[in-house]
């Protein structure tokens, strides 16, 4: 999986420009699945075993924060807006990158004392170039960070693991699963870091009984960290809510139990800020019953995000675990 | 029986059930069978809500107004185990500064009572000492040394003040927000049990609107109900607070204005008021009602919403405080709306 999640990290891929991500997802996945289409959003839908059982929704976000360009000035210096949860403590120094393999560095004004983070207001971006017709890019081109995977112990380095990791375990979970007694819809979603949106629209198109999000969390385990009972290494942390989405209790115990009994060790999520394409996909309808598994992850919405390999290897065989039988909710 | 001591009652007997946002089940399956002999049929929604329809007597396709009340409540969650203490994360929007020293259970392997318990002054961060204590330091004591065995991350945690009768037919509690609005439907339905309505009735206990709006949401969509009322709380006036935002406490619902309301239903509910004599105040919502109201009115193709609001004192603490005659008039009320639709109304609703 190593080398699968290495290009789907190295991709580039802001919210609302997904194409690249898309091609990498769909070679990889269409030889598994009965059905593939793309959706009005640009999301890819991947089915298996059409028509058959309890729907299935599983999401990925293929998108990534970045930037968008808002200005140029006569000098060649762009002015950007951010994509997503972009952090200014992010900003100075770091690389962001462009469709045609364009490249630039974040520099901030002077105004900016050092050791602070700069305002957006205050960060530009210098493509190297000395005028408006020297620079090449124009108002509205979107960019990403860019930042080479690493492989550190046990544990994944790059940036976009948020959530390309997600992506990633999704198509392995597609490629052991072969078939289903479920209508399992894979749903590669775009724009997440923008509000969810593909995810929304997905959701009702693809109108499932139940909806899985695949995303990561945040980690209570660094120096002085968050109060969070999530540690890297620990297995999948299974969502029990999150500021966006209650999970629904028979989802839960759902994954609980099919975890227990396939010897996965897992963790229970309580997350205080952040959510996940489950919310959009629960408000859907007639309400759609939700649940997450999240990979557990330090730095998000930095480029050097971290995983641990043995959590990915565990979020795929949870995933196959509940995938793999009929799935039924029973009704209170 | 005074009709006061039957309202009391359920409103007690509701406010003593668990019903956390996302997990509902104690209160849905109470109000189930609360509403069952009240309802032509019952159901429950694709995410907990309770649906009960009660049919008018017009000619069919009849047209149908749904009476929606939140039966969630606000709580909290086991986030983390230290040292044989439970930390918390909220569930709806606490109020940390009425939390330490407040009774609990936990919702474990078994029911386990606690206490919520606020760290001794000098093991908290400098800037922390002799304030409210933030509930990220807030513990949870169950009396036992390892509660590891009987909890885990994600167990609930409800408040456990009983209810505390006070004055003249006053009630305190937790929960008040929005069973109070739960009995007041439930009031409206047993009055419109001895009256003729054209319209079908549709009752709805909705989930997760402390957290998410999801069952308002999924009920609109689901149920497409030609026009929809939202009944919750809000807040009763008292000594230091604005008077603009506050309502007078006993003395009648607040009606709901403003761009989240649709103008016809507001009238509707305020001409319904004056036939029955019932007090009632413009409540002027110039954003986001806050309330399910919010999530109706966008629902589908979107529905025409009123929202009907009871005076409520000291919101999302463990010790709400309403009026047993507020509760009844909204009852009331509700009842004289749904009975004064008549078939021709829709058409009525014209912005022009």
């Amino acid at each position: 999986m190593q080398e699968l999640i290495q290009r789907l990290v190295e991709a580039f891929g802001p919210s609302g420009k997904e194409d690249q991500v898309r091609d990498i997802v769909r070679g990889e996945i269409e030889p598994y699945v009965d059905e593939i289409s793309v959706s009005p959003l640009g999301g890819l839908h991947a089915i298996v075993n059409p028509g058959g059982g309890t729907k299935i929704m599983v999401a990925a976000h293929m998108d990534e924060i970045g930037v968008i360009i808002s200005h140029v000035d006569g000098n060649g210096f762009a002015r950007f807006h951010k994509i997503g949860g972009v952090f200014p403590q992010t900003l100075v120094g770091h690389r962001v990158r462009f469709e045609g393999d364009v490249t630039g560095v974040i520099g901030a004004e002077a105004s900016v004392e050092i050791g602070d983070a700069p305002k957006l207001a205050e960060a530009f971006i210098d493509f190297g170039a000395s005028s408006v017709a020297e620079c090449p890019v124009r108002v509205g081109d979107l960019g990403a960070f860019t930042r080479p995977f690493v492989k550190l112990g046990n544990r994944y380095v790059a940036k976009s693991l948020d959530d390309r990791v997600g992506v990633a375990v999704a198509i392995e979970a597609a490629k052991r699963l072969r078939n289903s007694p479920n209508e399992v819809q894979f749903a590669f979603t775009t724009q997440e870091e923008v509000g969810l949106r593909g995810a929304r629209t997905s959701a009702y198109g693809l109108d499932p009984d139940v909806g899985i999000a695949l995303d990561v969390t945040r980690t209570g385990d660094t120096p002085k960290g968050i109060k969070m009972a999530i540690e890297l290494g620990g297995g999948p942390a299974i969502k029990v809510r999150d500021s966006g989405s209650l999970s629904d209790p028979r989802v839960v115990d759902l994954m609980v139990r099919r975890a227990e009994a396939a010897h996965i060790p897992y963790q229970l999520e309580v997350l205080q800020a952040g959510t996940t394409d489950a919310t959009a996909i629960q408000l859907t309808r007639a309400g759609v019953p939700v649940g997450v598994i999240s990979i557990p992850c330090r730095y998000i919405h930095t480029p050097s995000e971290m995983v641990d390999a043995g959590d990915v290897e565990n979020s795929v065989k949870l995933l196959v675990e509940i995938l793999k039988a009929p799935v039924t909710l029973d009704r209170e | 029986m005074r009709p006061e001591d039957a309202t009391l009652s359920l409103l007690k007997e509701l406010i003593e059930l668990p019903g956390l946002s996302g997990y509902e089940g104690p209160v849905q399956r109470r109000m189930h069978a609360e509403w069952e002999p009240l309802s032509d049929e019952i159901r429950v929604g694709r995410i907990g809500s309770l649906y009960a329809r009660k049919r008018g007597s017009g000619q069919e396709p009849r047209k149908s107004v749904m009476l929606a009340a939140h039966m969630d409540a606000i709580g909290m969650m086991v986030s983390e185990l230290v040292e044989g203490f439970i930390r918390v994360a909220p569930i709806g929007g606490l109020d940390p500064r009425v939390l330490p020293g407040q009774p609990v259970i936990v919702h474990g392997r078994r029911e386990l009572p606690g206490i919520v318990v606020q760290p001794p002054d000098h093991n908290l961060p400098d800037d922390l000492s002799r304030k409210p204590i933030p509930l990220k330091y807030l513990l949870v004591d169950v009396g036992l040394p390892d509660p590891a065995r009987l909890v885990r991350i994600g167990d609930l945690i409800s408040f456990a003040q009983p209810p505390i009768e006070l004055g003249e037919d006053v009630l305190s509690g937790h929960s008040l927000d929005n069973r109070a609005s739960l009995v007041a439907i439930t009031e409206c339905l047993r009055e419109l049990g001895q009256r003729d309505h054209e319209w079908d009735v549709l009752a709805v206990a909705t989930v997760q609107e402390e957290e998410t709006f999801a069952g308002a949401y999924a009920a609109g969509f689901e149920l497409k109900p030609s026009i929809a009322i939202a009944v919750d709380v809000t807040f009763a006036r008292g000594p230091g607070l604005p008077e603009h935002k506050t309502f007078k406490f006993g003395k009648g619902p607040a009606n709901g204005w403003g761009p989240n309301i649709h103008p016809g239903i507001y009238s509707a509910i305020e001409e319904a008021a004056k036939r029955v004599e019932i007090p009632l105040t413009r409540e002027v919502l110039p954003v986001h009602s806050g309330t399910d109201a919010f999530p109706l009115q966008i629902a589908g193709e979107g529905i025409p919403t009123g929202l009907i609001s009871i005076p409520l004192k000291y919101m999302h603490t463990p010790v709400e405080v309403v009026s047993i005659k507020d509760v009844q008039r909204t009852g009331r009320l509700l009842a004289e709306v749904v009975a004064g639709l008549a078939a021709d109304f829709m058409d009525t609703l014209t912005w022009d």
